[in-house]
């Protein structure tokens, strides 16, 4: 510092008996320095302030007595899993730091730290097991347990911070639902001392909406004192006494606060919780319609068209009941027909043949009477032929007969018949009797 | 017992109406009828769905509650 103080020894303020004036910027360096000399330390406090930036992080840690700024390299704090709020009370590990600034930058004093975590965890769980007991025993789990919730709510109200990635995740698990409903934002800190009673307050204005059938409470992971605004008595009182189902998803799945005690149903995500508070797949659901009501419709259709077909066959039955026979009768009769044709030709053949074997026998009869009546005949006719004057005429015989015709057989009857007739063989002559002698 | 219809109690009543006319056993006017009342049940669900299905509408609460009290004062 001395060798700095006397290159600038002719600017020394003349009244002044102090050393110096040295430049600043030395001194800083010695400020940082003995400032880190001073042993490192664990120093207990409450978190106000918490703001980060690219490469660290920054806090004050306050207690009635006084205050500290405090720093923590980002990849530090990252490591710890926590996240600080204001009136979050922890325990700190470090030292005292300066950083010195410079001709563009202003110079800031911080206690590095460099362990850092929450303090009485051990006192939340035990204070937190005590309440549990307590609103159990009082019966507060199984009021909203009883709540029937809607397979498909209408009107979905959601408490949760405005910023938090939660507000993503419900909106990606309703959209992987297909619901597309009316959706009530009640943004409410979700940390904090502050919290607990804002989301109680958001959760009674929701369920004061008559429209708002199932209330969503989410929140990411966090530490156990970040999640202690959930496990708030008067936060669980209201939710067990809420006229609607809370569906809550606070935390991993690891976290179990009170509020997923008492809520109707507490879910792992907020994305799950979306989906728990639309039960229903409303894209199947709506295919699942289509289906049914073509279903229906086939069933409807063929009730009518089956049983208008099956009249359709009763009515057209008689009808071809009657054709079937009138062909079967008109079958019958030109075979009938055909019968008696056949009957017909084979009677008249029959009668023919007996015909022609009764003239074939008649003639047969008749000619063999025939040759017998002939021989007789001829037999008579030579027999009369042999009587027959005729052929004694032809011997050279005369026949006298008297002018009528008859035969005289004697002179007696021929004198006393004076006129004659002589028949010859081949005529007849006329005669008188005029010399009348004695027959010798 | 409550005679109050619910999307639930539709799609099961439309499933045992299903069922029934998928067994064959049902006469032309009971089938008529179950149709009939399967038809009104898958319009009631269809209404239900179609109420979430018109697009994601999203608003805070306070403007609800503002609308709401503006609905309320104008009557």
């Amino acid at each position: 510092v001395s060798s700095g103080a006397e290159s600038e020894a002719t600017e020394a303020l003349p009244e002044s008996d102090l050393p110096g004036p040295f430049p600043v910027g030395s001194y800083a360096a010695r400020l940082k320095t003995r400032l880190q000399q001073f042993a490192n330390v664990q120093l207990i406090g409450e978190v106000w302030g918490f703001r980060s930036s690219r490469t660290r992080v920054y806090f004050e840690l306050r207690d009635p007595r006084g205050a500290l700024p405090c720093s923590m390299w980002q990849s530090d704090f990252e490591a710890l899993d926590v996240s600080l709020t204001d009136g979050l009370k922890v325990v700190v590990g470090g030292g005292c730091d300066y950083y010195p600034g410079s001709s563009t930058s202003s110079p800031s004093f911080s206690f590095a730290v460099t362990e850092l975590r929450i303090a009485g965890e051990g006192d939340l769980l035990a204070q937190l097991e005590r309440l549990r007991r307590r609103l159990a025993a009082e019966g507060l789990f199984e009021h909203q347990k009883r709540l029937a919730r809607p397979p498909l709510p209408k009107t979905i109200g959601v408490v949760t911070g405005e910023r938090g990635k939660a507000r993503d995740d419900v909106l990606a698990g309703l959209h992987r639902r297909g619901w597309a409903g009316r959706l009530v934002w009640a943004f409410a800190p979700v940390q904090d001392r502050h919290a607990a009673p804002r989301i109680a307050a958001a959760l009674r204005e929701l369920a004061a909406v008559p429209e708002v059938e199932v209330v969503i409470v989410a929140r990411g992971g966090g530490s156990l004192a970040d999640l202690f605004a959930f496990c708030d008595e008067g936060l669980c009182r209201t939710v067990a006494l809420l006229r609607v189902p809370v569906i809550a998803s606070v935390g991993h799945h690891t976290d179990r606060t009170l509020i997923d005690d008492v809520a109707a149903v507490c879910c792992s995500t907020p994305t799950h919780a979306a989906e728990a508070a639309v039960p229903i797949d409303c894209r199947a659901a709506r295919a699942g319609m289509t289906t049914y009501a073509r279903r229906l419709h086939g069933h409807g259709r063929r009730a009518i068209l089956d049983r208008a077909r099956t009249l359709g066959h009763l009515a057209r039955a008689p009808d071809q009941h009657v054709a079937r026979h009138r062909r079967h009768l008109h079958q019958m009769l030109r075979e009938l027909r055909a019968s008696a044709k056949r009957a017909g030709e084979q009677g008249r053949t029959r009668a023919s043949t007996h015909l022609l074997v009764l003239r074939r026998t008649a003639e047969r009869a008749r000619g063999s009477d025939h040759a017998k009546r002939t021989r007789e005949l001829e037999r008579l006719m030579l027999a009369l032929a042999a009587h027959d004057p005729q052929r004694t005429l032809a011997r050279g015989y005369a026949l006298v007969e008297d002018p009528g015709g008859e035969p005289l057989g004697s002179a007696a009857a021929a004198r006393e018949a004076e006129d004659l007739r002589v028949r010859f063989h081949d005529g007849a002559l006329r005669a008188r009797v005029t010399n009348d002698e004695e027959a010798p | 017992v409550s005679t109050e219809r619910t999307y639930e109690s539709a799609v099961a009543r439309i499933e045992e109406i299903i069922r029934r006319l998928d067994s064959g056993d049902a006469g032309l006017r009971e089938t008529l009828e179950l149709v009939k009342e399967g038809r009104d049940l898958v319009e009631y669900c269809a209404g239900e769905l179609e109420a979430v299905s018109s697009g994601l509408q999203e608003l805070r609460l306070e403007e609800l509650v503002a609308r709401l009290e503006g609905a309320g004062a104008s009557q």
